[in-house]
């Protein structure tokens, strides 16, 4: 402290080092700022540190507390326990309802990137001109709001929906297909559709930044086509699809609005139930439990993921 | 220069820095202008809120308010009562709520409610004084907590052309194993839950108890593999009626006189069991930000105007006893109502208020049912 002193009157304007004319007079909190390089961080990330405060971290406290508190009719036990996490532990229905969520997310997210993959490729290496326009064209149906899209979906799905009428007038089928509509298939088709823009965007980033010169050698060196995708062009695009991957799992597990729209009885997911908690239920605790609860396991689901595909990465390198 | 020709400009290098500040401040000026086009279109801050049923949110109720004020109120929606009352719990004012009989006297424990001055409403004199004498509705000093509104039944409604009828209307319908997946239902407890009592026998004076819980229970499940959408939107169930998606389907009145209106050979059941009857009104929030409105819209709901409509084009019981004037006794009939209510409602099984412990675990039990458990 002494020196800390010692240095900051040695240093502050008031008190010029001798020998030396006193020069620009500034604020004592313009000269700390100038010497201090992590505060000047600190402050140029400031509305953005200020945003995460009050719109997440704070937010996420009050569910974190709220979620060891327990419901008494309209008011809140705020005793701390564990009743709430013991009961997701023990009755089957919440575990069913996240395994089932989890399954749906995880089945969207496959489908959503393989079949964006295609598409992100070719733009990447066959697309020579306008390539900005090609990617405005491929996001320009994800401009309009995600509700209008799982409403549209929910048209084309329907009982008197494009598919069936389609099929109706072909002849191929004699009734309208049930299963089309409020299904978890009619969940995991819009969720696919929906996202695709969040699998596209960093699937082409990744395979654009590949060295075309890697894959002249490859061939020189007698990789057929078919090799030399697997080899070294997905190998290296791998980052991207870690992304992708991420973008649209992370997300979809809680989605709320597709389940409810389209999904029926059986294609309910976590995020409703934990809409009733918070709706009819009125159990805010067990709610918050629940989003936890939700959060550990995309967590933990994240870092298996993440774990597996660096091996995996690793063994081919 | 339009957009392409600027995004090539920008790669080329050909922007000057004068013409992009010139697009920015023009993208600026487009931006700002947007919403002050938009304003009028929008509902307007200074209006009142109503916060209601799906469907009740529609100009024709409140013709001699907008006769007044220009533009109907502001209208919130909530799927079923309790998510109305947890939402105005969690913050959300509003001037005017929409509940039934069978909520009313836990909302009004809220303390949540201010009670209503009849000598504010010009139609209150014609309002039928047995749907305002209501178990818990009472306010003292001549005041109520709830003005009644509308009155109806939760039924069956079936397609006449795709249900083949096995011997009288009954809710077995909504369990006929034969439909399965091409029947419907209300998604709130508050509807499905009593219909579930009625099916399994149980009397509304024991619906509380342990055996009517397992009773109701079991029902619920038999019926759930059945059904193909739970939901609180009556469109979604009228437009599935309509397809032939759903041959049956737990709806209130107005979604069978809607189907009719448009030609879809549908009735509403008159079950053998009795159907469900209830009786809804309006409450004034304790903070409602603009009680003068509050008040013009009850009174607008309680007018002939909006009677006329809610018997007409809804098939409701209305409380204005003068709304019915209109209607000769046959149309009554045909819409299942009466100008004497008690008759309609005392027929079916009317819904009893419930305490609060009742209505959360019974809305736990059937989301855990709705949900297949």
């Amino acid at each position: 402290m002494p020196e800390a002193l010692d240095r900051m009157t040695r240093f502050s304007p008031t008190h010029p080092p001798p020998g030396e004319m006193p020069r620009i007079k500034t604020g004592r909190i313009a000269t700390l700022l100038h010497r201090n390089e992590t505060l000047r961080g600190y402050l140029l990330m400031s509305p953005t540190l200020a945003i995460m405060t009050i719109g997440i971290i704070i937010p996420f406290i009050i569910l974190l507390v709220l979620s060891f508190w327990t419901r008494q009719g309209f008011e809140f036990d705020t005793t701390l326990t564990l009743t709430n996490y013991r009961r997701v532990a023990s009755e089957p229905i919440f575990g069913a309802l996240l395994a089932r969520s989890l399954w749906i997310s995880g089945v969207a997210t496959i489908t959503t990137v393989a079949l964006c993959y295609p598409m992100a490729y070719f733009v990447a290496f066959h697309v020579r001109r306008n390539k900005m326009m090609w990617l405005i064209l491929i996001t320009l149906p994800f401009w309009t709001s995600y509700l209008l899209r799982v409403f549209a979906w929910k048209v084309i799905l329907g009982y008197e929906g494009v598919i069936n009428s389609a099929l109706i007038s072909l002849g191929w089928i004699e009734a309208p297909l049930e299963f089309l509509l409020y299904s978890r298939e009619a969940v995991i088709i819009t969720l696919a559709h929906a996202w695709a823009a969040f699998a596209i965007l960093p699937l082409y980033v990744s395979l654009e930044k590949i060295d075309k010169s890697l894959l002249e050698a490859a061939t020189d060196l007698g990789d057929g086509p078919v090799a030399r995708f697997f080899r070294v062009t997905l190998p290296l695009s791998m980052p991207g699809v870690i992304a992708a991957c991420f973008l649209i799992f992370i997300p979809t597990t809680g989605d709320y609005i597709t389940p409810a729209l389209l999904g029926g009885p059986d294609g309910m997911m976590i995020g409703n139930f934990i809409q009733v908690q918070f709706g009819p239920v009125n159990n805010w605790p067990m709610g918050a439990t629940l989003s936890i609860v939700l959060m550990l396991w995309i967590c933990a689901i994240a870092l298996v993921f993440l774990f597996v595909t660096r091996k995996a990465q690793e063994r081919i390198a | 220069m339009d957009v392409l020709d600027q995004l090539g400009a920008i790669r080329e290098g050909k922007l000057t820095r004068r013409a992009f500040n010139r697009s920015l401040l023009a993208a600026g000026i487009a931006v700002t202008a947007v919403p002050l086009g938009a304003r009028r279109v929008l509902a307007s801050a200074d209006q009142a809120t109503y916060l209601t049923w799906g469907g009740y949110d529609i100009p024709e109720l409140f013709q001699p308010y907008i006769a007044k004020h220009g533009t109907p109120p502001n209208f919130s929606i909530f799927g079923g009562s309790e998510e109305g009352l947890t939402k105005m719990r969690g913050g959300f004012i509003v001037d005017v709520a929409h509940p039934c009989n069978q909520s009313m006297p836990r909302w009004v424990q809220t303390g949540l409610f201010q009670p209503i001055d009849p000598s504010r409403l010009s139609n209150w004199p014609d309002v039928m004084p047995e749907l305002v004498d209501l178990e818990g509705n009472d306010a003292g000093d001549g005041n109520v907590w709830m003005a009644p509104v509308d009155w109806g039944q939760t039924s069956v409604t079936y397609r006449t052309d795709l249900f083949e009828l096995e011997g009288e209307e009954s809710w077995d319908m909504l369990w006929d194993a034969r439909y399965g997946g091409r029947l419907g239902s209300l998604a709130s407890g508050g509807d499905a839950w009593w219909c579930g009592a009625i099916k399994a026998g149980v009397d509304f004076a024991d619906i509380a108890t342990e055996d009517a819980f397992e009773r109701i229970a079991a029902v619920m499940r038999e019926q759930r593999p059945l059904i193909r959408l739970y939901t609180d939107d009556t469109t979604t169930l009228e437009q599935a009626l309509a397809a032939g998606e759903m041959v049956a389907a737990m709806t209130w009145n107005s979604s069978a006189v809607q189907l009719q209106s448009e030609g879809v050979p549908v009735r509403f059941a008159q079950p053998k069991e009795g159907a469900l009857t209830w009786v809804c009104g309006v409450m004034i929030h304790r903070d409602a930000p603009y009680p003068d409105l509050a008040y013009d819209i009850v009174d607008s709901l309680l007018s002939v105007e909006t009677g006329q409509f809610m018997l007409n084009d809804y098939g409701y019981g209305h409380s204005n006893m003068r709304a019915f004037d209109a209607f000769d006794e046959e149309t009554l009939t045909g819409l299942g109502l009466s100008k004497n209510p008690a008759e309609i409602l005392m027929a079916g099984h009317f819904q009893v208020p419930q305490t609060q412990e009742w209505e959360t675990r019974m809305n736990e039990l059937f989301e855990q049912i709705k949900a297949g458990f």
